[in-house]
């Protein structure tokens, strides 16, 4: 299923613990593994200085100085790259644009990225972008799907047992759901399909909205047999619920519930032009609390054998 | 200010009086903790006025969590007491200046503060509360940060905690599970 990844890093610790699912993955799955990252944003007009994203000081850019970087990002990932095959890459430019541009080029089955470029006092997170720019940016354009590692992972993927997938009955969720399928299916796991009524978006707070919830929960409940388990095609492994409630909240309690190993949703909540979608705040939060990876995927480019 | 304080069983306090009707009246008061209060404490006192349950989403689900925890000894023993501190920074030099207050829940051992994010509740909630200064960041320098007394109100101390709280999902999980 996984024949190419990129995992794009700014080789700082909040990258550490995507580093560790990508070289996992790469290994499982006996892919090529690309360790990308990006050495500055290259100044106005003709110069030979860029600006390094992660220390904000200018440096010239040279060969020798893009061989350093390098020499650097194999020294931060030393032990993971013992039993690695994996190829580094830089370029120098917008990150996120860099990003986007080499996983088109080489065509990769997936993106690999830690939520933030720096460590965040928890607290700051409430007022600050929950989560990075560059990764809002990859998540939002990117063609294949993008996994976002904000924890620790212990399980690799070949062990998955629980997936559970979100919904929202988009276009981008159709995909989300089938990708979460294909992978379901190639690992042998339990797919949770879920969805949460949004009860705060409904106006189903008034004393008479119980029976309108509950209508709503059958109804969703019927839309996803109906969109979702016709594609199934026999595979027996697979739950339905549908809960009522805040979505970002619902879909984190169950995935605890569930214990699940990832967490799949659509990049965008719901229908809108992909031009003009700022990254979902449901997937942000999302991401920001799960305890395990979570995918984003906006294009049914990856799953077009099962459309 | 109006001061309530914040009894180690959970009740809050007037005059050594705890209060029993319109918790909420108390949201704006300066916050005082008990001898003794512990994270449990905390529960407890939304256990005692569910209408605090209202006031963040992820509440009724800490809630649920605190009851399935045992009735005693949980605690990390690497860190010995949780601070609740406040952070005021200034950024935006060079850019658009901000300045960002927020809470922050940690735990303290010795002189050194630690991420608490990765501790499930059930190792959490006998350790001591205590509140903690106002640290003044300046500029991103994270080196030489001023600090102050201050004081918070009930409800930044309820908010303060849950949004530390809401993070706590228990990581483990899939590693026990293999």
């Amino acid at each position: 299923m996984f024949t190419k990844l990129l995992f794009a890093t700014t080789a700082s610790p909040v990258c550490d613990n995507a580093a560790k699912v990508a070289f996992d993955l790469e290994m499982k799955w006996e892919a090529k593994l690309i360790i990308f990252h990006v050495l500055g944003v290259p100044g106005r007009g003709f110069n030979l200085q860029v600006t390094d994203v992660r220390t904000g000081e200018r440096e010239d850019i040279s060969q020798d100085y893009a061989d350093w970087v390098k020499e650097e990002l194999r020294n931060t990932y030393g032990t993971l790259l013992e039993d690695s095959n994996a190829e580094i890459v830089t370029a120098i430019g917008d990150p996120a644009r860099e990003v986007l541009r080499i996983a088109r080029k080489e065509d990769v089955d997936m993106i690999l990225m830690g939520a933030h470029t720096r460590e965040e006092d928890i607290g700051a997170t409430r007022h600050r972008a929950i989560a990075g720019s560059t990764m809002r940016k990859v998540a939002k354009a990117a063609r294949c799907p993008v996994v976002i590692v904000n924890r620790p992972c212990t399980t690799c993927w070949r062990l998955f047992s629980n997936i559970v997938v979100g919904t929202d009955f988009s276009k981008a969720s159709t995909s989300a759901f089938l990708w979460a399928y294909k992978l379901a299916r190639e690992v042998g796991a339990t797919l949770h399909i879920f969805h949460a009524v949004d009860i705060a978006a409904q106006g189903f707070a008034q004393p008479s909205g119980q029976n309108a919830i509950e209508q709503k929960i059958k109804e969703s409940r019927r839309r996803i047999e109906q969109t979702y388990l016709t594609k199934m095609k026999g595979y027996g492994q697979f739950s339905v619920e549908v809960w009522e409630g805040i979505p970002y909240v619902e879909i984190l309690k169950f995935a605890r519930d569930r214990q699940a190993d990832l967490i799949v949703m659509a990049h965008h909540a719901r229908e809108v032009d992909p031009e003009h979608a700022e990254l979902g705040s449901t997937v942000e939060q999302v991401v920001l609390r799960a305890a395990c990876p979570v995918a984003s995927v906006n294009h049914p480019d990856k799953v077009a054998d099962l459309v | 200010m109006n001061t309530v304080t914040l009894q180690s069983d959970g009740a809050l306090a007037q005059r050594e009086q705890a209060i029993e009707a319109d918790p909420l009246v108390f949201l704006n008061h300066q916050v005082e903790l008990d001898r003794g209060y512990t994270l449990r404490s905390f529960f407890k006192m939304i256990e005692r006025y569910p209408v605090f349950g209202k006031l963040n989403e992820f509440l009724p689900e800490c809630l649920q969590q605190y009851r399935s925890c045992p009735d005693g000894e949980c605690v990390a023993p690497e860190v010995g007491h949780l601070e609740l501190y406040k952070t005021v920074e200034m950024m935006g030099f060079p850019g658009e200046p901000r300045l960002e207050i927020y809470p922050t829940l940690c735990g303290v051992q010795g002189s050194d503060s630690c991420e608490i994010k990765a501790f499930p509740l059930e190792q959490l909630l006998d350790m001591p509360v205590r509140i903690g200064k106002l640290k003044h960041v300046v500029f991103g320098d994270t080196v030489d940060v001023l600090e102050f007394d201050t004081v918070f109100n009930l409800f930044e101390f309820i908010e303060g905690i849950v949004w530390q709280l809401s993070f706590h999902r228990n990581p483990q999980a899939c590693a026990l599970r293999r």
